[in-house]
């Protein structure tokens, strides 16, 4: 029997705004434990909700880069339960006219292109954090309370992991680069629940389907989809374990997935229109003010980096892979106009050094200013490369200034032939029998004596002087 | 006669009028309960909008007053059990005003009855920032105190935008005058005859003074029920913060969650506010959605279109029809269910009560003016 | 009424037998009156959901902070090191 794998995707996406959706706090990740929550995200009564007006404009962004249909009159409803990482007990959301229906999204794998139809994007609240403390207690963290989201609900249009880890690189680049995210999915501010069900192929039956939660990386993700779907079609051969629908969390550690206690009151969540936010009108003034200044989008900016600024398609490729370093790309060719040299630098140095600190690239902080600077430094002679290297870790790390740098501790390069000749006569007459073993035709004591001299002069040298002159005097 | 002050805030008593705020009006540094155990511990965080405008211009605040819990009407015990402390507090003098939510007309009706009056004004002109909220779409702040003119005069101060509740009108401030114009009193024949021979014959009088126009109010036989719907589902949606969790009352046996939560609400939460949590969840639940809450708001609406201000100015109501507290919540429906003024006062000795249109609060000031040498 | 049960569970609410009476003496009360509404034709009418007949009442992104940590855990049942404190969410 051959079978096939159908899914769905839902993905929280948290919205890249300073405060959050109905109220004042930082929507920042990373503060100390409650320290972003005022007595409205305490759920403290006598604090009316007022709707954040750039989680709106983040929504129709996201509408926008996703295809979809705005709805023009958007209201928000409340959707209730009981749950410590609910302080109201409902959350906000969007359940009878959410933001944007009929979106839809083009992915590649190695099977080619295929669209993804999305049903709907609705803004809503996201929950607190509980953190399960000893044998019988929780502690509960509002930060995250009323941070704002845009949930994505996807048709049930994929049929492999390959195409779910495309469409997510897909979405997390047109999130991204549209400023309406970060999509970390490592600090949960992008989260997917993937429904899940198997069928027989050819059938348009669809089969039980299970919902995956709790999957932080695209790695966990494939591996879910893969231990489920699997458990699903042995579930149907060998009939050792009958399905359910149902919701299961997903343990990375064992990379298994595992059945989750439903929510007591899942059934019923009494959503109701919320009276005290009143409906927003969209026009299409708005929508056209938001989509002509949505920055250049991944795809656009690839054409533009391997076309007019005649970069190589992989360099383009890496560059336009992640948001961050396509905005230190544009940042520091403000101030080095050498594009080709500053994607070298950034492809080759800059993330050498990140992945060396086990950073991802979208961790990496940099000023651009300075930056560009140490590749100024280099390009001009000043300093060579490889001290402009060792620099790029301190611009990173400490953030020196790399000409005050070099100022104070003598880094530049030397220029006096006379000094390196000096330096190469010292190091050939401690090295006479080496000298001999290169005259009878050992090339590889060459490298030696260019390592030797440089030492010699503190690294200060441009390598290629010190090759020409070493040649002149071992002939 | 302090008994009907919860707490005296002592350090503000000082020259000038005095306010009490019933105690779903907060006021920083004192508890703020709604009536309700389960708020015990709580103390506001933050002045309500109205304190903070009542500050500025040298009121002082008295204290807390009690009330009924969150402000539900007393519909198990039948009414016996209504607390009015602002109502009583006002009529004996011992604060000159009191800020109040009235949306079920507890207040409205024993103001009328124990000879002082109260103001509910239009919905949107004054701030609900910092009011412990019972039903956000009708909650709204109004004043008890002896005079119609003092009434208008508080409600000046307290009223207009707030940026901090965004379910207000864009008015900064509110001037209340008399008009020139002469005013037309509806009197809804229908629901009159229901009041008691004392009371029509009141009403009788007062129109008497004023052009009158017979009227109907269309859908006058769902009013309470429209009403008790639509905040009980509001209401029980409030209620659900209060788990023991964050502030407020926490039971002290539990042995897990559910426990937690269950004793809680059960050991703190009063008869009416567990029969309203009830309906709420009952008429929000799926399969009542439709009939019972859509339902009603759609009648909302066609109860608000219904209204013809242009032919009338003004609505005049009796304050009691009937002993059966659920029966006399139709009578103060139309002013919450629709957003509208509404000011209770005694006239010849009965509570009447007077509906105007949307942000007109200046024709029940005039009428008021109208008739105030003959109460 | 029926199903007082249920939404008194979906509450987190346990009534003790003679508040029970009461509530469910009077939810039957109100749920009886209830029956009116399906005589009135509601058909064309929207649902009303606040009264006001305004839009796009909206907040400028700006951060505000209001009051401290130590202030909002103060009125906790239970708090430790900075967090609220529950019985354990998952078995």
């Amino acid at each position: 029997m051959r079978y096939e794998t159908v899914m769905g995707l839902e993905v929280h996406v948290e919205l890249a705004t300073e405060s959050k959706l109905f109220c004042g706090c930082s929507a920042k990740f990373g503060a100390d434990e409650n320290e972003n929550v005022c007595p409205a995200c305490a759920g403290m009564p006598g604090m009316p909700a007022v709707t954040n007006k750039k989680a709106v404009e983040l929504g129709i962004a996201a509408a926008i880069v996703t295809n979809s249909e705005i709805t023009r009159t958007i209201t928000f409803d409340k959707k209730s339960y009981f749950y410590p990482d609910l302080p109201t007990g409902y959350q906000i959301t969007q359940w009878f006219a959410p933001i944007c229906k009929n979106g839809w999204v083009e992915v590649e794998t190695t099977a080619g292109k295929k669209k993804i139809n999305l049903k709907q994007i609705h803004i809503e609240e996201d929950a607190g954090k509980l953190i399960h403390e000893g044998y019988d207690t929780s502690l509960v963290d509002f930060n995250r309370t009323s941070v704002p989201l845009v949930e994505i609900v996807s048709m049930p249009d994929f049929r492999t992991a390959e195409e779910v880890v495309a469409y997510l690189e897909k979405l997390r680049s047109l999130l991204t680069f549209a400023g309406v995210s970060d999509c970390k999915m490592q600090e949960g501010s992008m989260r997917c629940d993937v429904n899940i069900s198997v069928r027989e192929a050819g059938s348009d039956k669809l089969g039980t389907r299970t919902e995956i939660k709790n999957m932080n990386s695209l790695k966990a993700i494939s591996a879910a989809i893969a231990y489920e779907s699997k458990r699903h079609i042995d579930a149907l051969e060998i009939g050792d374990e009958v399905l359910i629908q149902e919701t299961r969390g997903w343990n990375d550690s064992i990379g298994k997935t595992f059945s989750m206690r439903e929510k007591e009151t899942a059934a019923d969540y009494r959503y109701f229109p919320n009276p005290e936010l009143m409906p927003i009108y969209i026009s299409d003034e708005w929508i056209d003010k938001i989509r002509v200044n949505l920055p250049e989008p991944a795809v656009e900016k690839y054409v533009r980096l391997t076309g007019e600024l005649g970069l190589p398609e992989f360099d383009s490729g890496i560059i336009t892979g992640s948001k961050t370093l396509s905005d230190i790309f544009d940042d520091v060719t403000k101030h080095f106009n050498k594009p080709k040299e500053a994607a070298n630098w950034i492809i080759t140095e800059l993330l050498g050094i990140a992945k060396g600190s086990n950073k991802g690239e979208d961790d990496i902080q940099i000023d651009c200013v300075k930056f560009a600077k140490l590749m100024e430094l280099v390009d001009n002679k000043t300093i060579n490369r490889t001290i402009g290297k060792k620099l790029l870790g301190m611009v990173l790390e400490e953030g020196i200034d790399p000409a005050v740098y070099v100022a104070k501790n003598n880094l530049g390069m030397i220029a006096d032939t006379g000094v390196i000749n000096e330096a190469i006569r010292i190091i050939l007459a401690d090295n006479q029998k080496s000298v001999d073993e290169y005259k009878k035709g050992n090339q590889k004591v060459f490298d030696f004596f260019v390592g030797a001299i440089m030492r010699k002069l503190g690294g200060k040298a441009d390598p290629k002087v010190v090759n020409e002159l070493l040649i002149r005097q071992l002939k | 006669m302090d008994c009907y002050i919860v707490d005296f805030h002592a350090a503000e008593l000082g020259v000038g009028a005095e306010v009490a705020l019933e105690d779903s009006v907060m006021r920083k540094g004192l508890p703020a309960k709604a009536g309700s155990k389960i708020l015990e511990g709580f103390i506001a965080p933050f002045d309500a909008t109205v304190v903070t405008r009542l500050l500025d211009s040298k009121y002082n605040i008295a204290g807390r007053i009690g009330m009924n819990e969150f402000g539900l009407p007393s519909l198990i015990s039948a009414g016996t059990n209504d607390i009015y402390d602002a109502v009583k507090a006002v009529s004996a003098g011992v604060v000159s005003y009191a800020l109040c939510n009235d949306v079920f007309g507890v207040y409205r009706r024993r103001a009328a009855e124990e000879g002082i009056c109260y103001l509910h004004p239009t919905y949107g002109t004054v701030s609900r920032y910092g009011l412990v909220p019972m039903a956000c779409s009708m909650d709204q702040i109004g004043v008890a105190c002896k005079n119609p003119d003092d009434c208008f005069g508080l409600l000046s101060v307290i009223a207009g935008n707030d940026p901090k509740d965004g379910t207000m009108y864009p008015e900064k401030s509110y001037v209340y005058s008399k008009t020139g114009k002469e005013l037309r009193i509806g009197v809804p024949a229908a629901v009159l005859n229901q009041a008691d021979e004392g009371t029509k014959e009141s009403i009788r009088r007062f129109a008497a003074g004023f052009t009158s126009t017979d009227m109907e109010l269309k859908y006058f036989d769902v009013y309470k029920q429209v009403l008790y719907i639509l905040t009980c589902a509001e209401a029980s949606s409030n209620l659900t913060r209060y788990d023991g969790i964050k502030f407020g009352y926490r039971a002290s046996n539990y042995k897990n969650l559910n426990e937690l939560y269950t004793r809680t609400r059960t050991e703190a939460l009063g008869v009416e506010a567990k029969l309203a949590a009830i309906m709420g969840f009952m008429v929000l639940s799926q399969e009542n959605y439709i009939p019972y809450y859509e339902k009603a708001m759609k009648i909302r609406r066609l109860i608000k279109e219904s209204l013809r201000f242009g032919e009338y100015d003004i609505i005049v109501l009796p304050t009691k029809i009937s002993d059966d507290s659920y029966e006399n919540l139709s009578l103060f429906a139309l002013a919450p269910l629709a957003g509208l003024p509404s000011l209770s006062f005694s006239f010849k000795g009965c509570g009447i009560q007077l509906v105007a249109d949307a942000k007109n609060e200046n024709a029940l000031l005039t009428a008021w003016e109208g008739v105030k040498n003959e109460i | 009424m029926q199903n007082v049960k249920r939404y008194e569970m979906l509450n987190k609410l346990e009534l003790a037998e003679d508040e029970y009476v009461r509530v469910s003496a009077c939810a039957d009360k109100l749920t009886e009156s209830f029956k009116l509404l399906e005589g009135i034709d509601t058909s064309g009418a929207e649902p009303l959901i606040t009264v006001l007949d305004i839009q796009n009442v909206l907040r400028e992104d700006v951060c505000v902070k209001t009051i401290p940590r130590e202030e909002l855990l103060a009125p906790a049942p239970d708090s430790t090191g900075g967090f609220f404190r529950v019985p354990k969410t998952l078995e």
